[in-house]
């Protein structure tokens, strides 16, 4: 059989390769939206402000307070070295400091009373204090701190703890720690 | 249908296929956001106990004053003794005053405070007196902050929800 090869058009053209397909994120895109809509229904600055801090022991309780709703929050950790207050964490030395350092307990007491200001001047809520303590802490510092909380104007004093329903039931007074 | 110049005409090009949009773009940002808001997210949880701050005896005359008609509110008191009133008073413990009851003695267990008796002396309190919801927590300066929420944490748990704390006033001689 003879072909002629001046017939252009009958002519069968086949590319070496194959073009490439095109890769399709749609649905990635999509898995990655929810979770962005869920992130972000799940983080609120309330939360930030409250979150468990590493290098800290807290006390388990039974009972969960609920915060105030539309409370403005100033946070006040005592770790067993250091002091740290505000959202911006800043360090106001060590605990001792809070009953020996009459200069640094002037310092913590402007600072939460500029904090409760700007609450009640910006916000118009409630002024809420959050003390996040290890659990070594004596109540010494604890009553100092509440003190000047008072002191600055807070309304609310909140205390930080892990939930924990059967701490009770589970606590072995001649073992305890 | 459009009439063009022989010179606009050649320039002219057919109908193309829609492309798809993009998506590279917002890939990335999301990729970006995506992993800060998950450090951003609380893993355990952490909950609140609430200080009560008024003054529930204070105020503008005593209970028999007259007038108010207000109901007599009744004081109870949990005082948490240290190592430092152990020394002074040979006492560690707990003591729950009641005013018109006897003083209830729970005294610790290898320097450790019986929280479980505690727990009973709270629930006999309410159940005699169904209606207290008041209570003030008296801690002594030693006493370990795990040991204030414990105690805080059994008046609440028994349903006395207004809790007042109060450093005990010690004296060194």
């Amino acid at each position: 059989m003879r072909m002629n090869t001046s017939d252009r058009s009958a002519r069968k053209v086949r590319r070496k390769f194959d073009d490439p397909k095109t890769l399709s994120i749609t649905s990635l895109l999509d898995v990655l939206t929810i979770i962005l809509v869920f992130l972000i229904k799940n983080v609120s600055t309330e939360a930030v402000k409250v979150s468990a801090e590493a290098g800290m022991q807290y006390p388990t309780t039974i009972t969960n307070d609920k915060m105030l709703e539309e409370a403005g929050v100033t946070p006040i950790k005592i770790f067993p070295d250091r002091v740290v207050v505000g959202t911006e964490g800043l360090d106001f030395g060590t605990p001792a400091d809070l009953m020996n350092n009459a200069k640094k307990r002037t310092q913590i007491s402007e600072y939460l009373k500029l904090e409760a200001a700007d609450i009640y001047k910006s916000e118009s809520t409630e002024a809420c204090l959050i003390v996040q303590a290890d659990n070594s802490i004596p109540c010494a510092y604890i009553t100092e701190v509440v003190r000047i909380g008072t002191n600055a104007g807070y309304t609310y004093i909140y205390f930080a703890t892990l939930e924990d329903a059967d701490w009770l039931k589970k606590y072995n007074v001649s073992s305890a720690q | 249908m459009a009439v063009y110049k022989p010179s606009q005409a050649r320039q002219q090009k057919g109908q193309t296929a829609p492309q798809e949009p993009n998506l590279v773009p917002i890939m990335n940002l999301f990729l970006t956001i995506i992993p800060f808001m998950l450090m951003m997210v609380v893993v355990s949880q952490v909950s609140l106990v609430a200080l009560n701050f008024s003054q529930g005896e204070g105020g503008g005359g005593g209970p028999g004053a007259g007038g108010s008609g207000a109901e007599v509110l009744e004081k109870v008191e949990i005082h948490t003794m240290g190592k430092v009133f152990q020394q002074n008073n040979q006492f560690l413990g707990m003591e729950v005053r009641e005013k018109g009851s006897d003083l209830k003695r729970i005294p610790a267990v290898n320097d450790n405070y019986d929280y479980q008796a505690l727990d009973l002396v709270v629930k006999d309190l309410r159940s005699r007196k169904p209606n207290l919801t008041e209570v003030t927590v008296v801690m002594y300066p030693d006493v370990l902050f795990q040991d204030l929420m414990r105690t805080i944490d059994i008046c609440k748990s028994n349903g006395l929800t207004s809790v007042n704390y109060k450093a005990a006033a010690v004296q060194y001689y």
